[in-house]
């Protein structure tokens, strides 16, 4: 951190010396590609950060600038600057807000379809502001802006530009470091365990995209009087188009890669443009070596060089876990209770008529064949799969069209069967979000504090598996056996009161898997939970479980002790005539 | 509130300017006069940037051999203006202050010259080429081409008297020099008592005209004006003349120049007009010259020669003619001599009037993919937009 | 009457041409996840092809193998140098193909410049046809559409490459696994789907503009009418083009082209919101 914050002010020191270094043209150009910066800036935000990518940008950029053309149009004084910089910044981030909630809303995952309908509004804001010539003076554009008042436009106006990208900058790094954006970062890595974390991910998707839109209307805000005239092109898709670019050559990971992305490639296109017809083709060729060979762009081209010289610009100070969560201890009534529940996707059935009932604490096993409907069954019970007909009682309360995100806040934990962890980052970032759940509220999601927090059963579970003490190795370089103990770890640091483990010893090795099963147990005994463990291996089943649940084809087989459930003909039919 | 203090500091930044163009004007006295010629390089328009950059050389060169602007030799440095105005206007800014241009020709849409006369700030003078809605006046802006009012009014006049047309569709892309372009044609129509059956706009994004040609088929229109721009337009007429309407309705235009003919393509090019100030083969005299000068220096396979590329010519000319009668390039000389500042040019005889030309108007019929000039208005006055 | 039949009629063909165009781009979109943005650029190639043959003063039937002759080499080395090292990261397709787009762009433009050219119709005129004039050529190019939709619907049920590329799209693993080699079938998937856009261009050509930049015109459609009609299908390809092509055509005809153009965004962005799961029905 501390040498980000020495790269960060030097840059901004050589920000402001320029005008004093060079002439004010060279000031007032680089100006406006800081502006492009900025904007650049929000989408890494969303691109590197969450994992999103949008492509009209430059519709908030450009709504901005109208707002702020419009109220600078009109009148000149100090009072009306803060009123059109304070609109231009809550109406596009407003706009942006209620776009991501809408879209994010309807559908997991970070696919097309969002780009493309940013690509489209932004396309239907060029439209716009071509025909609506009574708001934004059409193709001629809103002229006669003036600009702050006693602000020379190729002067001073520069600095006021650096102090909105410094702001911007620092509310930027400030974010991501803090709960929001680490949550966001685990979203980019995998959405489907975060909202099994309890983490609304389409919420904290549209507030990024939401700062993201705030970020760009403020730069558009500073455009309007930089240029004293805004124009359609300035929403359109074009602009969309070359803002993503400048922040993929730049790189996409940071906030400083946007800027010298914006920075260089626009003072190489205006260089070149006007002597060598062909510079679009260098850029082009830039941008595809990029794609190709560098993702992380520039920047990330700078950082990995300077992490061979071993300067690492951004390990974080891991601080310690200070403050001790007490334990939970009303615990719910483990009552669940599956009814009838069918589901049926087409021809097939997934859920037959499933029902039964677990009333006590303690380690249920779930086996069966494979496609028996075992983890069908854990996915209609947390709201991943929409059942037919019946119903799923949890604690008394039905759980028909539960989302998923929601499970955790009525004391459900689930681990998938894949080990499902987060990647990029490291295991002491994957533990935090893990200890967040059902503790973090909205004041803690934008400070610093919640990275102290620690719980005793978290010093338990590190004694089981002391490699989670490990915390700044990245989780992705774990073996399979780790990030298996990982996720188990993971699911129940929540402390819920069902924990629903699918295959939680599969790609285990002996020895691991001893140790899994002697976590579980001593995890049962110590924190009077129920258990619901999907497994194949019969030994782990023999070592945990007091009682047996067998499906097959989508229906309950059987019940009872290990050796009622090896006593049953039924049983032994399926299996025999079954797999294996 | 800080007014006095804003003033002052206005003030202090003209101060300083003046100083420094005054420090400029005696450091490059006899020294070569920089011009910069901001001319569509790239983006849609960038169709005409060839040939605006040969003919400002030739302009350049033209100058030169006379003598040059005020005893100055000049030399033309070009920027690319075929950006969004944005960028166009750093362009500008660059030549300006970066490389010291001291006038600047333009040839780019009414977006661009919004910008750029934001930039220059009424302290370098301004020749802004191409045919354009009219409206403006401008301190230190100089306007040489023509304006509805020139083109529109008597070729439509004449074209409908001529061949009988009484249903007018008027049809053009959705932005401002189409909407004021029909506002006069309305008018016009009107006085010669014709009535307009149609009027549309498209977006820049759209290239199917079917749903269009319905409608004009259907309201029996005999005359389209077509205000369409660049590739537009060429996909209109050439689904205009498939469906057969090419026949029997008239189609006049105020941008189809020589490259839309070519894309618009002989088969589909029957009774199609087009008024301007200039075309490539207008048979006066200086005309003839100038494109035989023009195909000698840069070769028979050279960009083809328009309205467009040819208002570059006139641009220098008239920055020329303008300096020399003020004595000076300052904007404030300039501005107050400007008017009735004559010069010839390829496109005929010019007088400046309210910051616009006096302009000959020819109308020409589209014959194959070339144009034949079928009648000459002469002495256009442009109409005056300067407040009082 | 009249106009109905002159709407039904501009309705079918601009339908079939929007289908004939979005073709190849739903196969690369739809069996390899590529999302290219230069496909515009491989119509606007095959436009140029129609070009070259007229001038030559050939006829025109040439421009057929040329443009795929030069469709096949452009897409292989495109496949070749940059398609392949990035299935599976379709936003890094769309970046690396925009900018193999400006590419073709730019070499179209040194070699032809940005003039606009013309292509003339193989069959001009029109023909009176149900009680309207229509042009003739557009009628022609509505049938040989028609006919190659069917032709290829057939081919794709039926053939054994056909059956192997929805293997492959099912199931790339397993399709590997059972012998189908599917990094040479994307290949060949993709080669083929820009030589559809090159053989669109081809027969647009006589009815459209030429000029270096007409690309993002067909991209930007396209696009819509695969977001409308999905991905995968055939007949969704269809559907999506005469939603797209009918309601532009409606609207425009009823209110204005503007009118028309907002109401393709709109929808567009209604059926990417509510019906993205529409758009992937295969998946």
């Amino acid at each position: 951190m501390a040498y980000t914050l020495v790269v960060k002010s030097l840059l901004l020191a050589v920000l402001i010396l320029i005008p004093f270094l060079t002439n004010s043209y060279f000031a007032y150009q680089l100006g406006l590609y800081l502006l492009y910066g900025m904007v650049g800036q929000g989408i890494a935000l969303c691109w590197g950060k969450g994992g999103f990518l949008p492509l009209g940008q430059a519709l908030f950029f450009g709504i901005g600038a109208y707002i702020s053309g419009t109220i600078l149009q009109d009148s000149v004084g100090w009072l009306s600057v803060i009123s059109a910089l304070i609109l231009s910044i809550l109406i596009p981030a407003f706009i942006a807000g209620l776009v991501g909630l809408l879209v994010f809303d309807r559908q997991i995952g970070s696919g097309p379809y969002f780009s493309l309908i940013t690509l489209a509004l932004s396309l239907l804001g060029y439209q716009l502001a071509n025909s609506q010539v009574w708001i934004t003076g059409g193709f001629n554009g809103l002229t006669g802006i003036g600009g702050l008042p006693g602000i020379d436009s190729y002067g001073s106006l520069y600095f006021f530009i650096v102090g909105a990208l410094a702001i911007s900058t620092f509310v930027l790094v400030y974010l991501i470091r803090t709960p929001f954006g680490q949550l966001l970062e685990a979203v980019r890595e995998n959405e489907e365990r975060t909202q099994f974390l309890g983490i609304n991910t389409s919420l904290v998707k549209a507030a990024a995209f939401a700062i993201s839109g705030a970020i760009a209307g403020l730069a558009g805000a500073f455009f309007a009087p930089h240029q004293g005239i805004v124009t359609p092109q300035v929403v359109g898709f074009i602009l969309s188009a070359e803002l993503v670019i400048w922040a993929a050559v730049g790189g996409r990971f940071g906030f400083i890669g946007p800027i010298v992305g914006a920075v260089l490639i626009g003072f190489l296109a205006s260089g070149l443009r006007d002597s060598f017809a062909y510079w679009e083709v260098g850029v082009a060729l830039v941008f595809i070596l990029v794609v190709l060979r560098m993702p992380g762009g520039i920047s990330g081209m700078v950082t990995s060089l300077l992490r061979r010289f071993n300067i690492d610009i951004l390990s974080n100070n891991v601080s310690s876990r200070s403050q001790i969560i007490p334990k939970k201890n009303n615990l719910r009534k483990p009552v669940l209770k599956f009814d009838n529940v069918s589901v049926k996707v087409g021809n097939v059935s997934i859920l037959d008529n499933l029902s039964f009932t677990i009333e006590n604490p303690g380690v249920h096993c779930l086996i069966g064949p494979n496609g028996a409907g075992k983890t069908s069954a854990l996915n209609a019970l947390t709201g991943k799969l929409d059942y037919n007909t019946g119903n799923v009682y949890w604690s008394g309360k039905s759980l028909k069209g539960i989302r998923p995100f929601r499970t955790p806040k009525i004391g459900i934990g689930r681990k998938l069967q894949v080990p499902s962890i987060f990647s990029n980052l490291t295991v002491r970032q994957n533990i935090d979000i893990a200890i967040w759940v059902n503790r973090l509220n909205i004041k803690h999601l934008f400070s610093l504090r919640p990275y102290s927090w620690g719980t005793n059963l978290l010093k338990d579970l590190e004694e089981s598996f002391p490699f989670l003490n490990k915390t700044d190795v990245h989780a992705g370089t774990l073996s399979v056996g780790q990030r298996q103990m990982l996720d188990f770890a993971m699911t129940v640091l929540a402390e819920p009161d069902l924990i629903l483990l699918d295959e939680p010893c599969a790609g285990l090795s002996k020895y691991e898997t001893e140790k899994m099963i002697l976590a579980i147990s001593k995890l049962a005994k110590t924190s009077k939970a129920t258990f619901i463990i999907v497994e194949h291996d019969m030994h782990v089943v023999e070592l945990l479980s007091d009682n047996v649940f067998v499906m097959h084809q989508g229906k309950l087989l059987a019940q009872g002790s290990l050796e009622e459930i090896r006593a049953n003909k039924e049983v032994q039919v399926v299996y025999a005539g079954g797999s294996k | 509130m800080k007014r006095r203090d804003f003033i002052k500091s206005s003030l202090t930044a003209v101060a300083a300017t003046a100083a420094f163009q005054t420090v400029a004007g005696k450091a490059m006295a006899g020294s070569v006069l920089k011009v910069g010629v901001m001319i569509p390089l790239s983006g849609p328009a960038g169709l005409f940037g060839p040939a605006s950059k040969n003919v400002s050389q030739m302009a350049a060169e033209d100058i030169n051999a006379a003598g040059g602007i005020l005893g100055r030799q000049i030399e033309i440095i070009f920027g690319d203006a075929g950006l969004p105005p944005a960028e166009a206007a750093q362009t500008a800014l660059r030549l300006w202050r970066g490389e010291g241009c001291e006038a600047f020709i333009g040839m780019h849409d009414s977006a661009v010259r919004g910008a750029l006369i934001n930039v220059f700030k009424e302290q370098v003078p301004y020749v802004y080429c191409p045919n354009y809605e009219g409206g403006e006046c401008a301190n230190g802006v100089y306007y040489v081409g023509e304006t509805p009012a020139q083109s529109v009014v008597p070729t439509m006049t004449w074209l409908a008297n001529e061949k009988n047309c009484k249903k007018f569709y008027l049809i053009g892309n959705d932005y401002n020099w189409p909407r004021d372009t029909n506002a006069i044609a309305k008018n016009t129509i009107a006085d010669i008592g014709g009535e307009v059956v149609g009027e549309e706009y498209m977006p820049f994004t759209v290239d199917n005209f079917d749903s269009s040609l319905a409608k004009i088929k259907d309201s029996g229109a005999d005359m389209v004006l077509i205000t369409l721009v660049g590739g537009a337009s060429v996909s209109f007429n050439r689904a205009f003349a498939s469906f057969g309407l090419a026949d029997n309705v008239m189609r006049l235009g105020t941008l189809i120049d020589e490259n839309t003919l070519m894309g618009i393509g002989a088969e589909n090019s029957k009774n199609v007009f087009s008024a301007a100030s200039y075309f490539a083969n207008i048979e006066t005299a200086d005309a003839k010259a100038f494109a035989e000068s023009y195909s000698a220096k840069f070769g028979s396979k050279a960009a083809l020669l328009n309205g467009l590329s040819t208002s570059c010519y006139d641009g220098l000319t008239a920055l020329d003619a303008i300096a020399e009668r003020a004595g000076g390039l300052s904007v404030k000389e300039m501005d107050s001599v400007a008017e009735g500042t004559a010069f010839g040019s390829p496109r005929g005889d010019a007088v400046m009037k309210n910051r616009h030309l006096t302009l000959d108007i020819y109308l020409a019929e589209a014959k194959g993919t070339d144009f034949k000039i079928v009648k000459t208005f002469s002495k256009q006055e442009p109409g005056n937009f300067c407040k009082a | 009457m009249e106009a109905l039949i002159t709407f039904v009629l501009n309705f079918i063909y601009s339908s079939a041409t929007l289908a004939l165009i979005v073709l190849g781009l739903a196969m690369v979109f739809g069996l390899l996840g590529v999302m290219n943005m230069a496909h515009g650029e491989f119509v606007m190639l095959g436009a140029y092809s129609a070009y070259v043959v007229q001038s030559l003063g050939l006829n025109f039937i040439w421009a057929i193998p040329i443009s795929i002759l030069v469709c096949v080499v452009v897409g292989w080395l495109m496949e070749w140098t940059i398609i392949r090292h990035l299935y599976n990261r379709p936003f890094d397709t769309l970046l690396a193909t925009w900018g193999v787009a400006i590419l073709i762009r730019k070499g179209i433009e040194a070699i032809f410049s940005r003039d606009y050219k013309s292509v003339d119709q193989v069959m001009p005129g029109t023909i009176d046809i149900l009680g309207i004039t229509y042009p003739s050529y557009r009628l022609i190019l509505i049938a040989i559409i028609i006919f190659l939709f069917v032709t290829l619907f057939a081919w794709y049920q039926k053939s054994k490459t056909g059956l192997r590329i929805r293997a492959m799209v099912q199931n790339p693993g397993l399709a590997s696994a059972v012998g189908i080699d599917t990094s040479r079938l994307s290949t060949v998937t993709f080669i083929i789907g820009v030589s559809f856009a090159g053989l669109a261009g081809v027969l647009l050509a006589p009815l459209v503009r030429v000029e270096p930049y007409i690309g993002l015109d067909y991209l930007l459609s396209s696009f819509f009418i695969l977001i409308v009609g999905g991905l995968g299908t055939l007949e969704g390809l269809l559907i999506g083009s005469a939603v797209i092509g009918g309601s532009d055509a409606l609207i425009s005809t009823i209110f204005d082209k503007t009118a028309g153009y907002l109401s393709v965004l709109l929808l567009s962005i209604l059926f990417l919101w509510l019906r993205p799961d529409g758009i992937y029905s295969r998946r």
